[in-house]
């Protein structure tokens, strides 16, 4: 697998899955944008760790939940390289409430940040990846399918992005360009710590089958595999990595491994 | 407008708030701001003045005064600049 002379995007990149995803893609040759947030320091520092790697990384300050700063950010990528190769949309925020105090603040929010961004920066991604063969990959949650308590808002939001994939694998293949998903189940980021101390997320090794918490590093193994040729035939999915929780609801977390 | 006025501004604004009750004494708690109340403030609030307002520095305003006088402070370094 080899990304050389390739461009991604990987929106709230500084940290995170989204950090993981980067240095994968720039360990296989990818020129890398960092986006971000609010926490420059942070970007600045992983843009210096994919320069170790021998790559370029350029970062880019964008609320995602803006449009206004969205086309800010993709007239900078227009002006400074002209084309893009891969998209990952992996920024997310949202609003951890039980649905009754879940306010159009709230709401809006949420949606904006992970879904109505997810459109807005495809297309605009799209136009720069013209005869270009591009990718896109959304990173999704196992909350758009079961319930967490207080996710609602969340869940739904990664819902819409799940079928905008699968809307956009089929209206972007003519453009030559493949779209996927992947969701995880719980990774031991910044944004889970919110849910530990909550008590909504105990032990994950006790609670996956496979005996240990999903890593960022994981997820990020298989964007780049979807970004690869090699899955070429895959179009609209959302691939699982979860070390096997959400098909085994009965079965105990930790065991053994050979 | 005074750098004071103009947050008062936004944050009545966005938290929904009568801008004649904000204080520099007022916690954030008696403006009945939330967390993403809070998140938005600061956002607006970066771009209004084009600064930044690190999360360790936003933790330790106590109340609105202190949210000001860091933005002065941040401002006033700009304009020296
Ligand atoms: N952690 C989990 O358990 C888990 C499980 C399944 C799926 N996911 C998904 O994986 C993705 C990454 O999650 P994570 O756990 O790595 O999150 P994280 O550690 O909380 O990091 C969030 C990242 O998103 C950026 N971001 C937030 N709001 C943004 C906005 N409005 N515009 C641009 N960037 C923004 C942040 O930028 P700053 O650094 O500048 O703040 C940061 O880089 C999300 O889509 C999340 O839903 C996470």
């Amino acid at each position: 697998m080899s990304f050389e002379g390739k461009l991604a995007l990987v929106t709230g990149s500084g940290r995170g899955i989204g950090r993981a995803t980067a240095l994968k893609l720039a360990s296989l040759g990818c020129d890398i944008i960092v986006n971000y947030f609010r926490r420059r320091e942070t970007a600045e520092s992983t843009a210096k760790d994919i320069q170790a790697l021998g790559v370029r990384a350029e970062v880019i300050k964008a609320n995602v939940g803006d449009p206004a700063k969205i086309d800010a950010m993709f007239d900078t990528i227009a002006n400074k390289f002209g084309y893009l190769d891969i998209f990952v949309s992996n920024a997310a925020s949202g609003v951890g409430r039980p649905i009754m105090d879940v306010d159009v603040k709230a709401w809006d929010w949420t949606m904006d940040i992970n879904a109505k961004a997810f459109l807005l920066c495809v297309q605009r991604a799209a136009k720069l990846m013209e005869g270009r063969a591009g990718t896109v990959v959304s990173i999704s949650s196992l909350g758009s399918r079961f319930v967490w308590p207080t996710y609602a808002a969340v869940g739904v939001s990664k819902a819409a992005l799940e079928a905008l994939t699968r809307y956009l694998a089929i209206e972007m293949i003519p453009k030559g360009i493949r779209v996927n998903a992947v969701s995880a189940s719980a990774v031991n980021t910044e944004a889970l710590q919110f849910y530990i101390r909550e008590g909504y997320v105990k032990d994950s090794k006790q609670t996956t089958p496979t005996g240990r918490m999903v890593t960022p590093e994981d997820v990020a193994n298989v964007v780049a595999f979807l970004c690869s040729d090699e899955a070429f035939m895959i179009r609209g999915q959302t691939i699982i990595v979860d070390g096997g929780t959400s098909v085994a609801p009965f079965v105990p977390g930790g065991q053994e491994q050979a | 407008m005074s750098v004071e006025e103009q947050i008062r501004d936004i944050v009545s604004r966005i938290a929904h708030i009568d801008k004649s009750i904000i204080t520099r004494e007022s916690t954030f708690k008696e403006m009945k701001a939330d967390s993403l109340d809070v998140v938005q403030a600061l956002v607006a609030v970066e771009e209004a003045f084009d600064i930044e307002i690190p999360d360790e520095e936003a933790q330790k305003f106590q109340n609105f005064g202190d949210f000001v006088s860091y933005v002065e402070s941040q401002t006033a370094k700009k304009d020296e600049a």
